[in-house]
């Protein structure tokens, strides 16, 4: 019943505009099971590429439709990405996944830096408008930059700074506990142990 | 023990180890000895040498790629990092955050509470908690001392030497320094253990859990940087030092499973991370 019921709700939903966000391509191959747990029932499997329809979403898992197959049901949520976001590869051609205006904004950073870059003493190689990243080579040839580094901690927060921030963010303290590691990262780390108080 | 004492004794065992011969024999037994006394010397190093070596360290990054200028996105990304940080177990470090010009996508963390997020990556991001997310994996890193352990395993005895040449205020100090930075940022390249990456995971979502953050964020960075074509040049340092993403995301996904589902509502603040963006 509950599935006739989001079905026919998906057939109301496809009758009007896709709104972004409820579109979702499936980024790795995802087993559907029927709860949000990997202990339920396996119903199915959806394959890297397909486009499936996002219902709710419960701590990590995502409850999808796969009109293709008439599945339904919960998938890890790292399995599938919004279809609405352009594809992050386009980030490196100039546009950005947040949008046109928020590519905006990343253009005029980038070519603040590409006008500072001409009219300093600045050395980096990386201030330009082009598309070059933070590659080994850069790294390795680095000179350390002490007046970065001063700039830098000029801009460190503090618990003054933190009440408004938190206010506004409504960002609350939970108490919670580290999670246990799995046993290949338990035995590695074992090896590796530094206290931690 | 105070901290002189303490590290009177880093001083001592730093000696003892610096003054064998690379010719001595030793069993098994004796090496792994070795190796829990090497560990007990990088818990060890006292706060303000960890923060100067740190702040070598990410000296050498800011070389490569300045700051991006623009005070109001570094103080909101220092903003949402101190946060982060002060809810670990390490919240007295001078925790310092800052945005790069770079087009790479990664983010560094440096001993002593230094963490850079390149502009690349930040423009991939999405909302605060996904910023917080990453911010809290290059803390975990710092926390649980990483760079400090994977320089130690580089350099071996010359390590120590130059500990204990920092300490001692040696004339030699000034190219000592130089050696370590270099071998830090050597590291930037090369990349700490997998294990190390995924124990960052880990803690990572923890942390943004523990600062009110949806700790599933991390995940959805992840995926994100998953769908990147490989060759992308950005990508580069970021795939040779980190394990492959898939492997992170299946682990810290199982990790995860039913474990922090309830912090899962946790905030995001899509409109406040834009805000800032959209204001260069």
């Amino acid at each position: 019943m509950k599935l006739h019921f989001k079905i026919c709700a998906l057939f109301i939903f496809l009758a009007t505009p896709l709104q972004a966000g409820q579109d979702a391509i499936v980024v790795r191959e995802a087993v559907v099971y029927s709860a949000s747990s990997s202990t339920s029932q396996a119903v199915g499997k959806i394959a890297a590429g397909s486009r499936v329809s996002v219902f709710e979403r419960k701590g990590g898992w995502k409850e999808v439709y796969f009109e293709q197959e008439s599945i339904v049901g919960w998938v890890r949520g790292y399995q599938i990405r919004e279809a609405s976001l352009a594809p992050a590869m386009e980030a490196e051609s100039g546009s950005d996944s947040r949008g046109f205006l928020a590519g905006l904004a990343a253009f005029s950073r980038k070519a603040s830096g590409f006008f500072r870059s001409s009219n300093s003493t600045t050395s980096s190689g990386t201030a330009t408008i082009g598309v070059r990243g933070l590659s080994e080579a850069e790294i390795n040839a680095a000179r350390p930059d002490y007046d970065e580094l001063k700039k830098m901690q000029q801009y460190a927060s503090n618990n003054v700074r933190l009440v408004e921030f938190r206010q506004i963010g409504q960002l609350s303290e939970n108490n919670v506990k580290h999670l246990a590691a799995d046993k290949k990262q338990a035995k590695s780390t074992a090896a590796n142990r530094v206290s931690e108080k | 023990m105070n901290r002189n004492c303490r590290y009177s004794l880093i001083l001592v065992i730093g000696l003892w180890f610096g003054g064998m011969g690379s010719t001595t024999a030793l069993d098994f037994g004796e090496l792994v000895d070795l190796g829990n006394k090497l560990k007990k010397i990088v818990s060890d190093v006292p706060v303000e040498e960890e923060v100067r070596i740190g702040g070598n360290l990410v000296s050498g990054l800011l070389g490569a790629a300045p700051l991006v200028e623009d005070p109001a996105l570094q103080q909101y990304v220092n903003d949402v990092g101190y946060w982060v940080a002060s809810r670990s177990s390490r919240s007295d470090l001078p925790w310092t955050f800052g945005v790069i010009d770079s087009d790479g996508i990664n983010a560094f963390a440096a001993p002593g509470g230094y963490v850079v997020i390149t502009l690349g990556l930040y423009n991939l991001l999405q909302n605060e908690a996904q910023l917080a997310g990453v911010l809290a994996h290059e803390v975990a890193h710092v926390v649980r001392r990483h760079h400090l352990i994977a320089l130690q395993k580089s350099m071996r005895r010359e390590f120590l030497t130059d500990l204990t040449v920092l300490a001692a205020d040696d004339k030699k100090k000034g190219r000592k320094l130089e050696n370590l930075v270099n071998a830090g940022v050597q590291l930037y390249a090369t990349g700490l253990d997998r294990e190390d990456e995924l124990d960052a995971d880990l803690r990572g979502v923890v942390l943004a859990a523990r600062a009110g953050y949806d700790p599933f964020a991390l995940l959805d960075v992840l995926t994100t940087i998953d769908s990147i074509n490989p060759t992308a040049e950005e990508l580069t340092v970021m795939l040779n030092t980190h394990p492959p993403i898939a492997d992170r995301l299946n682990r810290l996904a199982e990790r995860m499973d039913g474990r922090l589902d309830r912090f899962a509502s946790g905030r995001t603040n899509p409109e406040r991370f834009r805000r800032v963006a959209l204001n260069p």
